[in-house]
């Protein structure tokens, strides 16, 4: 390669540089506005930003939806153009895709459930991306299978919670719930904070909460299912 | 059927055949023409039975007319001499022309008006919820009595559905109905928000008894041999003596002391060869058997509140559901699943039977016509306001978009959002077939006629 070769594969790395730069700056940051549904607009505050590892992430708040910092999903930012999504266990599904204006404002069409609608954001300020809650591990007693059973409309339903420390740091688990039929649920979120154990799975917006007691090696605590909030023991397996 | 059966089921009295030829011939078209009495009151006859005379449309060819009115019409429209009858939640009942479409007379109450008129003996019956029952004249709509009852109200509970806060009584957004009468033997008989079953001679409104449940009635009685039955948001279902007003027996359905979801009789029964067809928000359909009220089957709905009144025909029941949206025909014996046809959202409103077709309104502001053997869509029609669509209250494919309706169980959140679902012209209202036109009432304030 001669040296007006190397110049010119620096000019394009220096150009390239500065377009992902750029697109960097344009899409980083908070930006509020609306989602111009017919007869309902909606207004919302998103914030993007770029994370240690070069992976762009972000959260949206929307108010007159009630849904307070909810990570985004398949974030996607090239040149001017930018697309994210929301997915939410009350089964919100929809698609921002947008472009990002000469003054300023980030522009496109808002999708959800087949509808479309137009949007415009402007930028208010620095981001402020919501952190995902992560599972933490569990103490040494607390792993292993816990049974227990809650009743609903009178019926019982068998619950099984098999708690696990995995290799990053954090607890994983089974929950398998038996009533008419065998429900395996995906769990999102595992934690312990002192003896209060959570277990959360957002498809299913089921949740547990209950409080380990050393003495009697159980976990007392509530089964909740959707809006209902049903006493549940678990006791540990033999 | 053979009229001799016909007469049995729906209650009315043999002919008494020491009056004169003329009268007896009179008498004789009036029972044996199912038009001249079969549908002037809610499912079409004392006994609910849901099926209608004729053939109803296979094809939909076009509005006849459509008639407005100030507010969502909820009540079913009925016919009786070439007029339709039906009520407003705009607080008016209504007589309009069958053929034209245009208003003969309007009669205002203080409330809305979601009962179902009945029409006997040239007087219009119906009740409101300015806690009044009212008697007009059919023909020029003056009031002929009305009866003041306990007073209206709609189901209640606290912590209704998971609303919060959970201490609080909620009135149930989904207690759409007051309860419509039935008419039989010169006695008219209808629930009310005070819990009573009330029987008033149909003359001159003179109380003849009372009959109290342990919460409200806004279930439709029905009547079949000196019987009503009728199903309470108590969760009991009723047969009474329709003379004496003495209780015969009473079913027990769900309970749902957690959140009151699935609890109640909302659903008004069919009572058709000795077996009573009902559903209930405890998401069964239950038949029991009209003399005992031993349950015979039950046909499991996994949660889905069964709201809309079963038709029953030729061996076979008729019902839909309203979460699980599913439209089914069971067998009338065994309860057996003979038919089940997914549809789009919710079902309130009841199927109307009329030859192979069947008719059923659906809360996303669509009218279903199925093939009654198959369950298969023949044609539906889109009301306006649901192609309209405001505020994404449907998704592309006419579901309910739950995400932007239901997100939020705090203060009146739950409440707004049922007033938003039904505003793409929801229709609660149970189809009329009348010589192959279907009249229905919808959310969006009109009355449509259909050929």
């Amino acid at each position: 390669m001669n040296g007006s070769g190397e110049m010119r594969l620096i000019l394009l790395f220096i150009f390239a540089s500065a377009l992902i730069c750029r697109a960097e700056d344009k899409a980083s940051g908070r930006w509020e506005g609306l989602v111009q549904i017919p007869d309902r607009e909606l207004e919302v505050v998103v914030d993007l930003a770029k994370a240690e590892d070069g992976q762009w992430q972000g959260s949206i708040i929307v108010p007159g939806l009630n849904l307070p910092g909810t990570q985004l999903v398949n974030i996607g930012v090239q040149d001017s153009d930018a697309s994210f999504g929301i997915k939410t266990a009350r089964g919100l599904d929809a698609v921002f895709k947008g472009h990002f204006n000469a003054d300023g404002t980030f522009s496109g069409d808002f999708s959800q459930a087949g509808n479309r609608a137009s949007f415009t954001l402007k930028k208010i300020g620095a981001p402020q991306v919501e952190t995902p809650l992560r599972s933490t591990p569990v103490a040494k007693e607390i792993e292993g299978e816990w049974k227990g059973e809650y009743q609903i409309f009178g019926t019982p339903r068998h619950v099984t919670l098999k708690l696990t420390n995995g290799t990053k740091n954090s607890a994983t688990a089974e929950l398998v719930v038996v009533g008419k039929k065998v429900n395996n649920l995906p769990v999102d979120l595992v934690t312990q904070e002192g003896d209060l154990v959570t277990i959360q799975s957002n498809q299913t917006g089921i949740g547990y909460e209950g409080r380990f007691n050393k003495e009697s090696n159980e976990i007392k605590g509530t089964f909740m299912q959707g809006p209902m909030e049903l006493p549940l023991v678990l006791r540990k397996s033999k | 059927m053979n009229s001799a059966t016909k007469l049995e089921r729906t209650g009315w009295r043999p002919i008494d055949f020491r009056a004169g030829g003329f009268v007896i011939a009179v008498l004789l078209a009036f029972f044996l023409d199912p038009r001249s009495r079969a549908q002037s009151m809610f499912r079409g006859d004392p006994a609910h039975s849901g099926v209608y005379a004729g053939e109803g449309p296979r094809q939909f060819h076009r509005v006849k007319w459509k008639f407005p009115t100030g507010n969502r019409i909820v009540s079913s429209p009925v016919i009786d001499n070439k007029k339709i009858y039906f009520g407003s939640d705009d607080g008016n009942v209504y007589a309009i022309d069958a053929e034209s479409g245009r208003e003969i007379w309007r009669r205002s109450t203080k409330g809305p008006v979601p009962s179902t008129p009945a029409v006997a003996a040239g007087i219009v019956y119906f009740a409101s919820y300015d806690g009044n029952f009212y008697a007009l004249n059919a023909e020029t709509g003056a009031l002929k009595w009305k009866f003041a009852t306990g007073g209206e109200r709609r189901f209640e509970a606290k912590g209704l559905h998971g609303m919060q806060p959970k201490n609080q009584t909620i009135a149930d957004p989904f207690d759409i109905y007051l309860s419509s009468p039935v008419v039989a033997d010169g006695m008219v008989y209808f629930g009310s928000g005070d819990g009573n079953l009330y029987a008033l001679d149909a003359a001159t409104g003179d109380l003849r008894w009372k009959f109290k449940t342990g919460d409200v009635v806004h279930a439709s009685p029905a009547f079949v041999n000196g019987v009503v039955f009728v199903g309470s948001w108590d969760s009991h279902f009723y047969a009474v003596d329709a003379k004496t007003g003495k209780e015969k027996w009473r079913f027990h359905g769900g309970e749902d002391p957690l959140i009151h979801n699935q609890v109640g009789f909302q659903s008004s029964p069919a009572v058709i060869d000795g077996t009573v067809y009902t559903g209930c928000r405890d998401a069964q359909v239950y038949a029991l058997d009209a003399s005992t009220g031993k349950e015979k089957w039950r046909f499991d709905n996994a949660l889905s509140w069964v709201i809309t009144s079963p038709a029953v025909t030729r061996g076979k029941v008729f019902f839909a559901t309203s979460d699980s949206s599913l439209y089914h025909m069971a067998d009338a014996a065994t309860g057996k699943s003979l038919v089940r046809q997914q549809g789009k959202a919710y079902m309130f409103s009841s199927p109307a039977i009329a030859g192979d077709v069947a008719i059923i309104g659906v809360l996303n502001g669509t009218l279903e016509a199925r093939d009654a053997n198959t369950g298969e869509l023949l044609w539906d029609y889109q009301t306006d306001a649901s192609k309209r669509n405001s505020g994404w209250v449907l998704t592309a494919e006419r579901k309910f978009n739950q995400p932007l309706l239901f997100f939020d169980n705090w203060r009146e959140a739950p409440l707004l959002a049922q007033d938003r679902q039904v505003s793409v012209g929801s229709i609660f209202s149970s189809p009329l077939i009348e010589n192959g036109v279907v009249y229905f009432g919808s959310t969006d304030g009109f009355l449509y006629a259909l050929e």
